[in-house]
């Protein structure tokens, strides 16, 4: 599928209440003009939930579930295993949309459950860093030193003390179907990995960095720059693990990462010494994913 | 392979409830270990394994996922069921709230047991009465063979277009759930004649027709949802006993409905029961009445929908009366103590309530003696304090 083969009017129609550069919403556009009518949805508690669906207005053109914060995942299980009892599942995807608190944090046990069992579902998460929704409170997923509400700068604490989890390879060590990274600024990519995610069975994750705009302190324009530096600078690794074969699909410059981190009001009081773990910590994760790429786990 | 012709056994309530599931033929089960429920776990994982019933069986991690997986298959158009107990239900509760506000019609089966802390796996009604606000029917079963033809006739009740609610059927842990009692088994014909396949023909997911269940609705429009929950609540009343009496018409088992009682019509002396303890106040009211005391019972059967009009009736003509709760909130009385004083309302019979069998505390025909007695020693003086802890230490 090409770029240019995407259909203008996708399934997730106009008219939502996101902030204007809400990468969410771009992300929540995209997927749906890929995936087409042939898809049941759920998105949990949100910003997501709140931007594209209270009653009367929904801009979802799908069949749409919305449950708790912590059962995505079981949602679409519950939903994917009604439609393969009645010889449903063939041609129909099943797609959860959650953030990364919902994800990562609240959501962890019952996705670790679906991915150990190899659900057949799409489960795709818009990582926006923090819990944006609710007034921008850290999450598990909330970089090292980043401002949130919950990790002020203040007496010297210098935000946020942890690093973020690794969900992608948290869920590689389940030993899934389908793993990948996306970033919208790689449309190619992204198009290709929602793709192919779109038409295999089993468990499928995907996670999508997303920049909000009040949680990350940017100004609405420069979303889409931001999550392109992300894959530059090696803050955000584009990669996909298909059947147990890991690929990195970009490698990074590892370059301009302050001039990065700077851009945003959340690391605005960032020092060179914070930069430098930081840093360090990207190389390490790197190396990590490098390595698991290199390695041939095939041989018997 | 279980027989598809109807026989009797000597089962426990745990396998009866896994042989009507087998019947009543669901298409998706999501269930997870939490004891005195468990053996319905491992029997429904082997009759689906073994070609018994048709569904998919989902190994959930946790009853919150459960609860999760139902609602979600229910609401993808198909008929399911879970089980829990106790903890299990307290950590599903918000998903059962939602399922309940959603109109989905899960059964579950209960297996009642005490909500800590103290801890305890024995019997307690802590576990549903927390439960009793989130729109789901609630039903409590006397024996074995009831458990078995509730479970059948859920289906039926929670399905119906008029109500279309979620329904759990409650029994008692241990007692029920472990001791094996006859049971007979209807043939699956015969269920399958009461019971025909699920057909929705309400709101589910379905690509070619995009609904949405669950989403946000906004003071604008929040009122008249929980009305329409008020409303399925009540016309429930209806069809609860409209099904009894046509499963009493073919199986010749009539539960009455709503409530049941023995011995009421006459009665100067009554108590309310549910649960296993109706068969124990059986035995205790023939021998009072044998003593030529006028005592009945009045065995509560659903504690949602509430049977405000037929506590009235059958209580109409009774001096004084008892309410059982095996389960307390604390600060004011027994949950059921307080629904059958709110139904009574403006009348000004004496009324006591007994707070017996807490943790599983076993309630001894003695205990249920002690009751009557109080109830007859009232003289038809309202008493100062209601409340009555029965066989605790400490306590006259």
């Amino acid at each position: 599928m090409r770029l240019k083969d995407l259909s203008d009017r996708g399934l997730y129609v106009s008219g939502d209440s996101a902030c204007a550069g809400c990468m969410a919403a771009n992300i929540a556009i995209n997927i749906m003009r890929i995936l087409g009518k042939n898809t049941i949805g759920s998105v949990p508690p949100s910003c997501m939930s709140v931007f594209g669906s209270i009653f009367p207005k929904l801009n979802w053109d799908i069949p749409y579930f919305h449950m708790q914060f912590s059962n995505t995942a079981s949602t679409l299980t519950g939903i994917s295993r009604a439609l393969k009892v009645q010889g449903k599942d063939d041609d129909i995807v099943v797609m959860g949309l959650a953030g990364d608190g919902g994800t990562g944090d609240i959501g962890l046990q019952d996705l670790s459950a679906a991915a150990q069992r190899d659900e057949n579902i799409l489960y795709i998460c818009y990582n926006n860093q923090a819990y944006e929704n609710t007034g921008i409170q850290a999450s598990g997923q909330t970089p090292y030193a980043s401002w949130s509400n919950t990790t002020p700068i203040i007496n010297g604490h210098i935000g946020n003390p942890n690093f973020p989890k690794d969900i992608p390879r948290i869920l590689m060590a389940h030993d899934v179907t389908y793993v990948a990274t996306v970033s919208t600024a790689y449309i190619h990519d992204f198009i290709s990995k929602i793709e192919k995610a779109k038409n295999m069975k089993g468990f499928r994750y995907i996670e999508a960095l997303s920049v909000c705009t009040s949680g990350w302190k940017v100004p609405s324009q420069i979303g889409p720059k931001l999550v392109k530096e992300a894959v530059k600078t090696g803050f955000w690794i584009l990669m996909e693990c298909e059947k147990g074969k890991l690929t990195l699909n970009k490698t990074p410059e590892f370059a301009g990462l302050k001039e990065f981190l700077l851009k945003q009001g959340r690391f605005k009081h960032i020092t060179d010494e914070e930069t430098k773990v930081i840093a360090k910590h990207i190389k390490r994760r790197w190396n990590i994913y490098k390595s698991l790429e290199q390695a041939n786990h095939f041989e018997e | 392979m279980l027989p598809k012709e109807s026989y009797d056994d000597l089962i426990t309530a745990n396998q009866a409830v896994a042989i009507a599931v087998v019947r009543a033929k669901p298409k998706v089960i999501a269930v997870y270990p939490i004891s005195p429920q468990t053996p319905i776990v491992g029997f429904l994982a082997q009759y689906c394994a073994s070609g018994d019933l048709d569904s998919e069986y989902v190994r959930v991690e946790s009853e919150h996922s459960a609860m999760t997986v139902v609602a979600a298959a229910e609401g993808t158009g198909v008929r399911t069921f879970t089980s829990t107990a106790s903890q299990g239900l307290a950590y599903m509760h918000e998903v059962v709230a939602a399922t309940g506000g959603m109109r989905l019609p899960v059964v579950m089966f209960v297996a009642n047991r005490t909500l800590m802390s103290p801890g305890g796996i024995w019997p307690e009604y802590s576990d549903v009465m927390p439960e009793r606000d989130t729109c789901w029917l609630q039903v409590f079963v006397e024996d074995n063979q009831e458990v078995f033809d509730m479970i059948i006739q859920a289906y039926k009740i929670a399905e119906h277009q008029k109500v279309l609610l979620p329904i759990m059927v409650c029994g008692d842990g241990f007692i029920l759930t472990h001791t094996a009692d006859t049971v007979e088994i209807l043939s699956q014909k015969d269920v399958d004649d009461f019971l025909p396949p699920y057909e929705p023909k309400h709101a589910f997911l379905d690509v070619d027709n995009p609904l949405a269940q669950g989403i946000i609705v906004p003071p604008e429009y929040h009122m008249e949802a929980k009305y329409q929950l008020h409303q399925a609540m009540r016309n429930a009343k209806k069809v609860i006993k409209e099904i009894n009496d046509e499963f009493a018409e073919k199986f010749n088992r009539d539960y009455g409905g709503l409530i049941d009682s023995y011995r009421i019509e006459d009665a100067d002396y009554a108590l309310v029961v549910v649960g296993s303890t109706v068969s124990t106040t059986r035995i205790i009211v023939d021998a009072l009445r044998e003593k030529g005391e006028k005592v009945g019972l009045v065995k509560l059967r659903f504690f949602r929908p509430f049977p405000v009009e037929e506590i009235k009736e059958l209580l109409a003509n009774v001096k004084a009366i008892g309410v059982f709760d095996r389960s307390l909130s604390y600060g004011s009385t027994g949950q059921i103590f307080g629904e059958v004083r709110n139904a009574l309302y403006g009348e000004t019979k004496p009324i006591l309530n007994f707070i017996a069998g807490l943790g599983g505390r076993d309630i001894r025909e003695e205990d249920i003696m002690t009751m009557f007695k109080k109830i007859i020693e009232l003289n038809n003086k309202q008493p100062e304090d209601p409340i009555v802890f029965i066989n605790t230490r400490g306590i006259q």
